[in-house]
């Protein structure tokens, strides 16, 4: 190495009076070393996944607040067992399934087809045995699992917003009959 | 058999039943409590006059929830709840038809099956006329007509059906 | 934070935390598990568990969902009955006459409605990064029943604010049951507590929302966070 004092490339330790250098050590600066964080290394959960779940949470409440000072929940007219309103509507997370009921057998759309769903969910990790995890290398499931995906948010929100009296086809843009 | 058990087996034996005793006993009550008190409900409900009930028209009995109509000299009695999924259907004047708000079943005037995902036509209630007055037996209930059975009156539709007015 | 310092070096202060003061990794450890909130947390989790583009945060979303419905539920509790009488009026005079009451519903619906997203979203985000695969298989058979709940807890209070919307809602949704085979008469009528929605109903669909379908959640999401504690000390790829 070469000496830092004669070294015409360095400039000289600036020093101050009745100073004098004692030694110059090769080091790390005083903030630490910067090193690139390594995704597989542990953290520890307090503090950093814990301020993480406190933002997110925070997050999730404006939202919260937001909507619930902009839009009021919805009340109709009190209950009449003598009178069905038309159109009569599921609440949206059921849109997609009273979608089916106007296409196929109740047995079909209001039993089989929820408990297939709901089995076919359970049974999704003893069905898949490849134990990839990336995308690339489960192809056949993750195109599977985005079809009906894909498909029941289609019929959600036809069922949610494109379907009017007597259930027959609106366009939400010119009568909305969405009920939340 | 029974002699070789000793009393390690029988204890395990014995909580075990027990548990499963606990259990049908809690399984039973809880059934018994939450069943339904009453039996289908309802009763003989006192309606209309018979000479009231139009031929090619409907009357509404609020009180029998449940529609009047009359073939010839028969008096019908159709429920107003729709076969599909209980909805209560209401008759479109303008077509002589019944047109279910829920999910578009339609039935002609005796509540037979047209359109729609029903599985059935429009239940019926037994009628009985003494002095010239409709008595609707509510606790009863007939299943509706078939499904792919033909139309037994000539009636197509009068009019455009009432979707989209209300 | 010097008041905090000071107070924790009392008495009282040293019984209240049990917990050192947090300086190194070690104190910071010994503090968690010190702590009873803290308790359903690891101690430490790969780093690329706590970025956002690995869960999204909606577990944790839905989890935060979940508190504010509790808490905007408790108040609404205090101004209604599940009468066919009251419970229409009641509904009216939450909006109108009770302090921060339409304030408070809306904040209930909007929290259930969003809710239903997130678990939703959560069980997606989980598919997508195959997070099902062993050892936890089990905990998203779990993660099913918890939607279903959720799914259940949203309908059973759909039904009380008692209006055409609930009502008829109801008796289309519960009428579905009729269509199971063999038991689905006795379910429906098990469910209506009679043969039609009723006041029975609504007592039945009342005691299911606040108390019944809560304490099921809250049990099986214990479990579901017990598995996901256990697993996340795990050392393999998915992590």
């Amino acid at each position: 190495m070469a000496d830092p004092t004669t070294d015409p490339g360095r400039t000289q330790p600036q020093l101050a009076a009745g100073r004098r250098v004692l030694g110059i050590v090769p080091g790390t600066p005083a903030t630490g070393t910067r090193k690139e964080p390594d995704r597989d290394e542990m953290v520890m959960v307090w503090p950093h996944l814990l301020v993480r779940h406190a933002v997110a949470a925070l997050a999730v409440l404006a939202v919260v607040l937001v909507l619930a000072v902009l839009f009021d929940a919805p009340l109709r007219e009190i209950a009449n067992p003598t009178n069905t309103p038309n159109p009569e509507k599921a609440p949206w997370y059921f849109a997609a399934l009273q979608e089916l009921l106007s296409l196929f057998h109740p047995q079909v759309a209001g039993v089989l087809v929820p408990t297939a769903i709901l089995v076919g969910l359970a049974a999704l990790p003893y069905i898949d045995r490849n134990p990839e995890t990336s995308p690339g290398r489960r192809k056949v499931v993750v195109a599977t699992f985005t079809i009906f995906l894909v498909l029941w948010v289609v019929l959600t929100v036809i069922g949610f917003a494109f379907r009017g009296p007597n259930w027959d086809w609106v366009w939400p843009w010119v009568e909305w009959h969405g009920e939340l | 058999m029974n002699e070789h058990i000793d009393r390690r087996a029988f204890v395990s034996k014995a909580w075990k039943g027990g548990v499963a005793l606990i259990g049908l006993a809690g399984a039973w009550t809880s059934w018994d409590l939450l069943r339904p008190r009453r039996g289908p409900g309802g009763g003989e409900v006192r309606t209309v006059a018979a000479d009231v009930v139009p031929e090619g028209g409907v009357v509404e009995v609020t009180a029998a929830r449940a529609y009047l109509t009359r073939v010839g000299d028969e008096i019908v009695a159709i429920s107003e709840k729709c076969p599909h999924l209980g909805c209560r259907v209401p008759f479109c004047e303008q077509s002589g038809q019944f047109e279910c708000p829920c999910h578009g079943s339609v039935f002609n005037r005796l509540g037979e099956y047209r359109e729609g995902p029903t599985p059935r036509g429009m239940d019926r209630h037994p009628v009985r006329i003494e002095d010239g007055v409709i008595f609707v037996d509510t606790a009863r209930v007939e299943a509706g007509p078939d499904k792919g059975a033909p139309e037994t009156i000539d009636e197509p539709p009068a009019g455009p059906s009432c979707a989209g007015e209300h | 934070m010097q008041l905090m310092d000071r107070f924790r070096a009392t008495a009282v202060g040293r019984s209240l935390f049990r917990s050192p003061d947090r300086v190194t990794e070690r104190d910071r450890a010994a503090g968690h598990w010190a702590n009873f909130l803290l308790h359903i947390y690891p101690v430490k989790v790969h780093r690329r568990e706590i970025e956002f583009r690995y869960s999204w945060y909606l577990g944790v979303a839905s989890a935060v969902l979940f508190g504010s419905l509790v808490a905007s539920g408790i108040y609404l509790m205090f101004f209604y009955v599940p009468s066919p009488a009251s419970a229409y009026g009641n509904i009216q005079a939450i909006q109108t006459e009770v302090a921060f009451g339409q304030f408070v519903r809306n904040v209930h619906r909007w929290s259930a409605n969003l809710m239903v997203i997130a678990v939703a979203a959560h069980m997606a985000r989980v598919f997508y990064r195959g997070a099902y695969k062993p050892p936890r298989e089990f905990n998203w058979v779990i993660g099913v029943v918890l939607l279903v709940l959720t799914l259940l807890l949203s309908f059973t209070g759909y039904l009380l604010p008692w209006d055409q919307l609930a009502y008829w809602a109801v008796t289309v949704g519960t009428s579905m049951a009729d269509f199971v085979p063999f038991i689905g008469g006795t379910t429906r009528e098990m469910l209506l507590g009679g043969d039609q929605v009723g006041s029975a109903t609504l007592l039945r669909f009342y005691v299911l929302h606040v108390a019944v379908l809560p304490a099921a959640l809250v049990a099986v999401l214990a479990i579901h966070l017990w598995r996901w504690r256990k697993d996340s000390m795990l050392d393999d790829g998915e992590g």
